[in-house]
């Protein structure tokens, strides 16, 4: 008997300690050691061994102007992007919910993007809509809906615009999946009773789809609100500029690119790690809003 | 009325085939068009306007220039892109694998211990791990930066293969607790009365009956490894260690002319993820959306 409980244990460390040990020393030991360095004045630019500086970093931040620009175009970048994959996602989920044959595989290729890596996604499109040469301008001209070459990216609300198109591109396939899981988990009943009763099928979406489907609306919108708040990789290589060490294009950078900015280029480390804290709190916040206000309102319409 | 029936099954069936169609129009043109790109000749790609949506010559001419006299289009000094792409698929696959495999092995060892052993801080461990999912790992990169400096790990394919072995932690070790808990306990127990100890009983009960769920974490782990780019921009600086998301960024920002060279190394990048994806979906579908749906 004491023989195997020294076993056990034996086993316990031996498979726990290499993954406490990793957790530890480089998520949650990094964690705390950003914010105190959130709290010094450390820039490797200048050889100065850093002072502790309190809270003037973030008050630093919460009074310049750029940081709020950026904080409202990763809002603006949230605010349209989610709209438009829920829609695209609905829409493609209510299909897929029909039975016919070939279902299995539309499936699988409809969903194929979000496999992808999110760099080369950006690529694609950039080069879709390339204005000398893209795929975009070729099939428009071709079809005599536009008299010229454009240049798709060049306006800047253009390029929020097209960021937020490709983000959905990116991302829809997972909030499918979600709502698909959720509309198969509607028992066929419920729409048999509503068309005794007379309902259309207009109504029948309204009235019973939708309040069952709002729990998955919620999670999709949770995890699709944190991607999109923290996009990165496709504004790299959709507007972002030149990578080899330029500056990152001012029209597109959103909260993740200004704080790379700040600690990787601009190497002003104590201020970009207030940032990190900033944009952690921001999160969490709006996800813990848009979790309660979504559930909320399912628990009173169901 | 059984004619009318079938009429009705018809028109059905056009209309949901139209809309599929639209679907999959939007899901696989930009991925169609990278392609065709990719095995056109420039003269061809650069007409204008453009009228071919399948090259007349199909040559796999920029696969082969990308990958061996990357010099022709060398602007400054910096390595030619042969050694790029070649290193690029080199470093996206070792870490990849060494990532995916070690992330595997840990997982289903601690995925047994949570489901089927009670020890002391059990419950303090697993929530350290499943704390970290909701957390912006940001916070942590920023200073991660700075240690891994101190320990020598920047640009190396050991220190990319520790990071993401530690940030895929929570997500595999939460799958293998859940797949592990759904087997059996009576299997487990009638070896424990035979006095085989935990290693044993691993080994040779628990490690055959979760092969489905370590396939499923392995394929999810290669595949968000090999996507991930934030991870590499931060922590590589040359081509020791720089995987092909990294390439193929210094391709669109050092060749910007030669773009059926960058959609051919956009192919290669995303040809790994886009392979498995169709073969292996249902794993990955169901390691992905894990924790959302259960």
């Amino acid at each position: 008997m004491n023989r195997r409980i020294n076993s056990d244990s034996l086993y316990v460390v031996i498979v726990l300690a290499p993954i406490v040990l990793l957790i530890a020393l480089f998520i949650y030991y990094p964690a705390l050691d950003t914010f105190g360095q959130s709290l010094t004045n450390r820039n490797l630019r200048i050889r100065r061994p850093p002072k502790p500086v309190g809270a003037e970093n973030y008050l630093k931040l919460v009074n310049d102007d750029e940081f709020w620009e950026v904080t409202g175009r990763s809002f603006q970048v949230v605010i349209m992007t989610l709209p438009l994959e829920m829609v695209v996602a609905f829409s493609i989920a209510m299909l897929l919910n029909q039975r016919f044959p070939g279902r299995g595989l539309v499936r699988t290729l409809a969903i194929l993007p979000w496999m992808l890596p999110g760099v080369v996604n950006g690529f694609l499109w950039g080069w879709l809509l390339n204005g000398e040469y893209g795929a975009l301008n070729g099939l428009l001209y071709q079809f005599g809906l536009i008299s010229e070459y454009q240049v798709w990216l060049r306006a800047p609300e253009h390029q929020i615009f097209w960021v937020t198109v490709v983000q959905t591109w990116t991302r829809y396939a997972f909030p499918t999946i979600i709502l698909l899981a959720g509309l198969q988990s509607i028992p066929d009943d419920l729409f048999d009773a509503a068309k005794v009763d007379g309902a259309n099928a207009f109504g029948r979406v309204r009235f019973i789809t939708f309040p069952l489907l709002l729990p998955s609306f919620g999670i999709a919108l949770v995890v699709e609100f944190i991607a999109a708040f923290q996009i990165f990789d496709v504004v790299w290589t959709l507007t972002a500029g030149s990578s080899a060490g330029g500056s990152i294009n001012p029209f597109t950078k959103t909260l993740m690119l200004y704080n790379y900015e700040l600690v990787f280029r601009d190497l002003r480390v104590g201020l970009g790690a207030a940032l990190s804290y900033l944009i952690l709190l921001m999160s969490l916040a709006v996800g813990m809003i848009f979790v309660l206000r979504v559930y909320n309102q399912g628990v009173q319409e169901a | 009325m059984k004619l009318g029936l079938r009429g009705a099954e018809r028109l059905r069936l056009v209309v949901i085939y139209s809309l599929c169609a639209i679907v999959l129009i939007w899901a696989l043109a930009p991925i169609y068009w990278v392609f065709v790109s990719s095995i056109s000749t420039r003269k061809e790609l650069y007409a204008r306007p453009y009228k071919i949506w399948f090259p007349s010559q199909p040559t796999f001419e920029s696969y082969q220039t990308i990958f061996t006299q990357g010099a022709k289009f060398r602007a400054g000094g910096f390595s030619p892109t042969a050694d790029l792409m070649g290193a690029g698929l080199r470093n996206s696959i070792v870490i990849s694998v060494g990532a995916a495999g070690i992330v595997t092995l840990l997982a289903t060892g601690a995925g047994y211990a949570f489901a089927r052993m009670r020890f002391p801080g059990r419950n303090l461990i697993f929530l350290l791990i499943m704390f970290m999912l909701p957390l912006p790992i940001w916070v942590s990169l920023i200073a991660l930066f700075f240690l891994m400096s101190q320990l020598e790990l920047i640009d190396t394919l050991l220190g990319l293969i520790l990071i993401f072995v530690t940030l895929l932690l929570p997500l595999a070790v939460w799958m293998m607790t859940t797949f592990v808990r759904d087997i059996p306990a009576e299997i487990q127990d009638a070896a424990r009365v035979d006095g085989a100890n935990r290693w044993r009983l691993v080994y040779s009960i628990i490690l055959p009956l979760a092969r489905p769920g370590m396939v499923a974490v392995f394929l999810v782990a290669m595949l968000s490894t090999w996507n991930n780019f934030l991870i590499p921009l931060i922590f590589t600086r040359t081509n020791d260690s720089q995987p092909l998301t990294i390439v193929l960024t210094l391709f669109i920002g050092q060749y910007e002319v030669a773009w059926e060279d960058m959609s051919a190394a956009a192919v290669v990048t995303m040809l790994p993820p886009f392979i498995m994806a169709l073969f292996f979906q249902r794993y990955l579908v169901r390691g992905l959306t894990m924790g959302a749906v259960k």
